[in-house]
């Protein structure tokens, strides 16, 4: 009588979970908050396009050629200039970290660019901060190129030229490249923390030794518990496809079918890793520190959300392939951008299969049907 | 009534003739659940919480495990409900004279814990609801049940309020209310008055005597000395050992005390002298 499984008092338990997250307005104020917050802060905040880079130029030449160059870099808007007084230290602005840059031009640029001779200007960079002089680098290449047409004239054609066309994100825009791959974070933040803390709460508010003295099965409380925070994280992730597409006009090339099997997949898995952070810890603090460790981290750094997995060491390139992250990352972005379909995704698809039944089997058996401690 | 609740479908039997009243009586019997419970032993971390319990809780009696605090009380509860597992010694129910398995007696046990272990924000009605979806109790039975539960609690006029804003006299009678819904065969109550006022205690043991009409067998721990003497069997339980067991008049006697109080200021004196 006691053994078998029974979808009522899954149900039961479930209606009861709903009941708790009616009357506790916390957990809804994170499915809701928490999205949108990151949607805003990530979305706005975060702009890997460089510009209005603050650049100050000691222009010792002053002649029609050095304002002719000149001209150039501030036309392309990307730098703002900022001409210094003869005589002044040109270094000093850049010490105290208030530009990014100084340009130099010695005397003779406009003689040796009259006389067609080679010539050259110096460019002082921040060091300091690579990411940013990384990427002034390559909007200097490409004003010296357009500069050298100007004032040397057509007369150097390169006979071999690299024509470069952006795929998918044509625009080169952070936000496409970005809001994706918030779907990641949200889905997988809200499902690790709400299941960790609802399973926790139910050890620290002592229900949970009276629940196992019913005939209640272990299963049935696990499904009964999480289905509410599928449905809830479901429409969390809902709600970033509605802002990623009406907010930030980011396309959606990819089967949407495709889509919701793949944040269901991931849903689960992040469900069971939350069951599994509760099991352990019993704690609601706890499981809410180690919920946000192993759910934010992973996400942030090693899943290709920001940094490229590409470029990782190989003892880190090769450990982001048992994070869940990492695969929905692909198929996120892959389905939003690319409009990939289940032939290119199969092998992310594939290993988010595989990492979800390692998961949802161990935080399963690791469930405890006792108070042993 | 509530007494025959559990054989009412036997009850127009026995209506009929004599020989169907026999049969009442030999079924009352052979549901009468009993345990012994041989050499118990159990390791909580490092401390050793259970030294070797050996004892028997008769059917349809109320037993008092009395004791102080970390005695090992709820340690031995949690083992008889099944939530804890023995080190080593074993533990048997009998069902009549055969003895059963726990896994199939398991369904028919209730267990209120010593901790708080409800809801605060669900409301009395609702608790009542949920525990009867995971006792699966027929809707029936359950609507019978519960007014008579509801009535001889005197806690009607609650229902619709939520566990977190009973008192605490209130909050034990609904965690018994929960254990007692699909009228179980044994009842294990881990120090059910702990915290409750003299008059809450008085009504909550009223509830037990009535309880216990219906030939069931009922364990309770107190540390409650006054409650010993309220049960009919007392199993005394000290630093996870058990240093007497019987009715609690005779172990008095025997002890030459005239209460438990004095019984364990005795038993201390003896240990340290």
């Amino acid at each position: 009588m006691s053994e078998v499984f029974r979808w009522s008092r899954a149900f039961s338990v479930a209606r009861k979970e709903v009941r708790h997250v009616w009357r506790d307005p916390f957990t809804l104020a994170w499915s809701i908050g928490l999205p949108l917050i990151l949607v805003i802060f990530f979305g706005y905040a975060i702009d890997f396009n460089v510009r209005d880079v603050q650049l100050n130029i000691a222009d010792r030449d002053n002649t029609r050629a050095s304002r002719q160059f000149l001209q150039q870099f501030s036309s392309s808007q990307y730098f703002k200039l900022k001409h210094v007084k003869p005589g002044e230290n040109v270094r000093r602005d850049l010490d105290q970290e208030r530009i990014k840059g100084v340009l130099i031009i010695e005397p003779g640029f406009g003689r040796a660019v009259g006389a067609k001779q080679p010539t050259t200007v110096q460019l002082l960079l921040d060091g300091a901060d690579n990411s940013t002089v990384g990427i002034i680098i390559g909007y200097v290449a490409g004003i010296q190129k357009a500069v050298q047409q100007k004032l040397y004239g057509e007369r150097k054609i390169m006979p071999l030229q690299m024509k470069s066309r952006f795929l998918f994100n044509q625009e080169q825009s952070s936000q496409w490249f970005i809001v994706p791959g918030l779907v990641v974070i949200v889905v997988g933040l809200l499902s690790i923390l709400l299941t960790a803390l609802t399973v926790a709460r139910e050890w620290e508010n002592g229900s949970m030794e009276l629940l196992l003295s019913t005939p209640v099965k272990p299963l049935e409380i696990i499904l009964g518990k999480l289905a509410p925070y599928l449905v809830i994280v479901l429409i969390s992730a809902g709600l970033v496809y509605l802002i990623a597409r009406f907010q930030f006009g980011i396309p959606f090339r990819g089967s949407h079918l495709l889509f919701v099997g793949g944040v269901i997949l991931f849903l689960t898995l992040c469900l069971a890793q939350g069951l599994l952070i509760s099991v352990i810890t019993r704690q609601q603090q706890l499981a809410m520190m180690l919920s946000f460790i192993s759910g934010l981290l992973p996400t942030l750094l090693l899943s290709g959300f920001i940094f490229p997995i590409e470029s990782m060491p190989k003892f880190f390139y090769y450990f982001t392939y048992i994070l869940a992250p990492r695969w929905f990352m692909v198929i996120s972005r892959g389905l939003f951008l690319k409009g990939a379909g289940i032939y290119e995704l199969a092998e992310p698809l594939l290993m988010l299969l595989l990492l979800n039944i390692i998961l949802v089997v161990v935080a399963i058996k690791s469930f405890k049907q006792d108070m042993e401690p | 009534m509530s007494l025959l609740l559990r054989f009412y479908p036997i009850i127009p039997l026995c209506s009929l003739c004599l020989r169907g009243e026999m049969i009442l009586k030999r079924m009352m019997v052979m549901s009468q659940i009993s345990i012994t419970v041989d050499n118990l032993h159990k390791k909580m971390g490092a401390t050793l919480a259970l030294k070797g319990i050996t004892t028997r809780f008769e059917p349809a009696r109320l037993h008092g495990i009395i004791g102080p605090d970390g005695a090992g009380k709820t340690t031995f509860i949690r083992i008889l409900v099944g939530l804890l597992t023995p080190n080593q010694g074993s533990i048997q129910f009998y069902q009549g004279e055969q003895p059963i398995a726990f896994q199939s007696i398991r369904p028919k046990i209730a267990y209120m814990p010593q901790q708080q272990s409800l809801y605060a924000d669900l409301s009395v009605g609702e608790h009542l609801d949920f525990f009867k979806d995971m006792y699966v109790i027929p809707s029936e039975v359950y609507i019978t049940r519960r007014a008579e539960l509801l009535r001889l609690t005197r806690m009607e006029p609650f229902q619709d309020r939520v566990a977190g804003k009973l008192s605490g006299g209130m909050y034990k009678k609904l965690g018994l209310m929960c254990a007692l819904l699909q009228s179980p065969d044994v009842v294990f109550l881990d120090e059910p008055t702990n915290g409750v006022d003299p008059i809450s205690r008085r009504e909550f043991w009223e509830l037990l005597y009535r309880l216990l009409q219906q030939k069931i067998l009922v364990i309770i721990s107190t540390a409650y000395m006054d409650e010993a003497e309220r049960c009919s069997r007392v199993h005394v339980l000290e630093e996870g050992r058990i240093l007497s067991t019987g009715e609690p008049r005779s172990i008095l006697k025997r002890e030459n005390v005239d209460n438990f109080e004095d019984f364990f200021v005795k038993y201390s004196e003896r240990v340290k002298p």
